[in-house]
């Protein structure tokens, strides 16, 4: 009975197992089930094991019984492309407004819905066309909806940058990721930086040193002698250093956000700066990158034991990184290419790590990710890249 | 081993609300045998399912806080070594020193195994243990027995506890773990629901406060960045506060103004990005 139903779960990448499809059917044998709506709940409850098929199964149970027509998997993903970005430019309207060539007016007329629709058309349109479509992408070309030089004017689909053409941020299709490996929460960031400790006895005597207290009490010919040690304590050093600037980190920066909140909570000494793009003179200590500047230079004096995790997309110009005066701000002349900076800091800091939160398989498209990652061991800010990374900044 | 009373059925709590989706899941995974493996946001009622079921089926509950450096045997029993030798040494207590067994402790599993009756056993935030904890937890579960390695001795389970498993999600469950148990995810209450939630802890709570309230405690919620979001147990202590103070009047809530923040948002930088958000309001 069901097993129509079973193999259209299977199929549709639902992970159920026979041994659960047999529990079902205990359950039917034992005349719990009466309604489908019991079958519903008791299937679900029996056969789905995590939150994340919920959705998946509501579709097939309602293909499979209620004859509803299977959800077309591009058209799904497509709406979560929009809506995601959708939520994005309406923090927004004006950019959104200017990009669509329209006023704010006309925009506001529209409902959020139909702006979806409007923009589906266009975003599958694209998809028809590839590239060189008018339409589309064009560096001030006759797209509306398109990739220019300078912001926020034009309209960075996904906050693309220089090499990376809207709809290839489309297409990366970066929700895609978090729905199988699963989400990069605060939770599993936290597990996964959990192993970057480096333990130190402190506070009071009040462990039990078995051994040395079996040794203490043969040598006492038998009479107990127990020997206490201090427990061991985190005593590690980090400094994160975040690109929160510009454009081309937008979009990451919940993630990174994440990061940083998990970050805090769990290290006693850790010291947060931030920078645009890439390192100049300084580092900031204030998120706006105004008032609490640090030069770089005064990082030689802290401990070199200090573990120096670099948040960032490396993605910039290629005189930002190489260029003696590549600042993009008029009052950051340095006379030193960052690049020179770069390597100061790594060769202060042993133990460094690069996270790049654009997708690994671009990495090598873009120049400037090449040079830093030469630099500094790059690792892509996901759960598996964050355990490389921590693996890494702890190894001896 | 013997069944517990078949015919008893779960219907909710005094102090518990329950719909009748879970109702059902409770019910079939108590007459299935089969462990209930709860998982959703902190503050959506799983540790309180447990103690409601315990309730409404009159059954002691035996509760399992799982803990990060856990090894399974903890739960099981303790062979209490330290207090055996020092028995040997002195020789003053009761207790046959070379009779190991009066030195063996039940631990939380081993209790619901040994109990008179039927019981409740909650197995709280088992997402903190390692995985090694899960798999060793799986065999005593499905057997329903262990073995005491000191003296040698098979505990089995008199009577098959109804088992409650909460997890955070903080870690993905193995999947032979998931493989024996059934799952629920808790959702967080909607508005409506809330209503009933608060409606059941504050049977005389004044309709009108009681829909601000909880309308705002949803725009708050809605706020973005903060690291913990406020959940239904920050809600009743928050109403609690409201009911408490005298100069609180209902209309200030409609206005706008959170009194008592700090109980709702317990972080220092989420009560700084609330206040701010309470305080200078964007008008969407």
């Amino acid at each position: 009975m069901f097993t129509e139903f079973f193999y259209k779960l299977r199929d549709s990448g639902v992970p159920v197992t026979p041994t659960s499809f047999l529990t079902l059917h205990r359950a039917l044998n034992k005349g719990l089930i009466n309604s489908l709506e019991d079958f519903y709940t008791a299937s679900r409850t029996i056969l789905i094991k995590s939150e994340r098929y919920f959705d998946l199964y509501d579709q097939i149970f309602a293909y499979y019984f209620e004859g509803a027509e299977m959800p077309d998997e591009e058209e799904l993903e497509l709406n979560e492309t929009i809506r995601a970005l959708l939520d994005e430019w309406l923090k927004n309207p004006k950019v959104l407004a200017d990009a669509l060539g329209w006023d704010e007016a006309t925009l506001k007329k529209l409902t959020p819905d139909e702006l979806i629709e409007y923009l589906k058309e266009r975003l599958k349109e694209q998809t028809e066309r590839h590239d060189g479509g008018d339409k589309w992408i064009g560096t001030g070309g006759t797209s509306p909806v398109g990739h220019s030089g300078y912001h926020p004017g034009g309209l960075r689909i996904g906050g693309g940058s220089r090499n990376k053409s809207a709809v290839k941020v489309a297409n990366e299709r970066r929700f895609k990721d978090y729905s199988r490996m699963g989400p990069l929460t605060q939770a599993s960031m936290g597990e996964a930086l959990k192993r970057l400790r480096n333990m130190i006895p402190s506070g009071p005597r009040d462990q039990v040193n078995i051994e040395e207290s079996i040794y203490q009490t043969m040598k006492n010919a038998g009479e107990i002698e127990i020997v206490f040690d201090r427990s061991l304590k985190d005593r590690l050093k980090v400094i994160l250093a975040i690109d929160n600037g510009g454009w081309s980190m937008d979009p990451y920066i919940p993630v990174v956000q994440t990061l940083f909140n998990h970050a805090r909570s769990n290290f006693k000494d850790l010291k947060i700066y931030y920078f645009h793009n890439t390192v100049y003179s300084e580092l900031w200590e204030d998120p706006t990158r105004r008032k609490k500047p640090k030069p770089v230079e005064e990082f030689a004096r802290m401990d070199p034991e200090t573990r120096l995790i670099l948040v960032g997309d490396a993605s910039m110009a290629r005189y930002e990184l190489l260029g003696v005066d590549g600042s993009i701000y008029v009052q950051e002349r340095s006379g030193k290419p960052s690049i020179e900076r770069l390597a100061f800091l790594a060769k202060t800091f042993p133990h460094s790590a690069w996270l790049n939160p654009v997708s690994e398989r671009s990495w090598r498209y873009i120049e400037t990710v090449v040079y830093i990652a030469q630099i500094f061991p790059m690792f892509s800010l996901t759960i598996d890249g964050l355990e490389e990374a921590v693996t890494h900044l702890m190894a001896a | 081993m013997k069944k517990g009373n078949r015919s008893q059925k779960f219907t909710g709590a005094t102090k518990y609300v329950v719909d009748d989706e879970l109702a059902k899941i409770v019910n079939i995974s108590m007459a299935l045998e089969m462990p209930l493996l709860l998982k959703g946001e902190p503050g959506t009622g799983k540790t309180m399912l447990a103690h409601a079921i315990a309730q409404s089926l009159g059954m002691p509950l035996i509760v399992l806080n799982v803990k990060s450096n856990m090894k399974l045997v903890d739960a099981l029993y303790q062979y209490d070594t330290l207090t055996r030798l020092n028995d040997s040494r002195f020789g003053d207590s009761g207790r046959d020193v070379s009779r190991i067994e009066d030195y063996i402790k039940m631990g939380k599993i081993g209790q619901a195994f040994t109990a008179e009756t039927r019981t409740v056993l909650l197995i709280d935030e088992i997402d903190k243990a390692d995985t090694d904890f899960q798999d060793d937890m799986l065999d005593v579960l499905d057997q329903m027995e262990f073995d005491i390695i000191e003296i040698d001795k098979t505990v089995s389970a008199r009577y098959r506890p109804v088992i409650v498993i909460t997890s955070n999600a903080k870690k993905d469950l193995s999947d032979p773990f998931l493989g024996r148990c059934n799952f629920h995810h808790i959702a967080f209450p909607n508005p409506e629901g809330m209503q009933e939630i608060i409606r059941v802890h504050f049977p005389d709570l004044e309709a009108n406060l009681a829909k601000h309230a909880i309308a705002t405690f949803y725009r708050l919620r809605e706020i973005d960045m903060v690291e913990k979001k406020p959940a239904t147990r920050e809600l009743i202590n928050w109403i609690r506060a409201l009911q408490l103070d005298p100069d609180f009047k209902t209309q200030n809530l409609a206005k706008g103004e959170v009194p008592y923040l700090g109980v709702l948002f317990k972080k220092s930088q989420d009560y700084v990005v609330a206040d701010s958000y309470v305080n200078r309001r964007r008008p969407f």
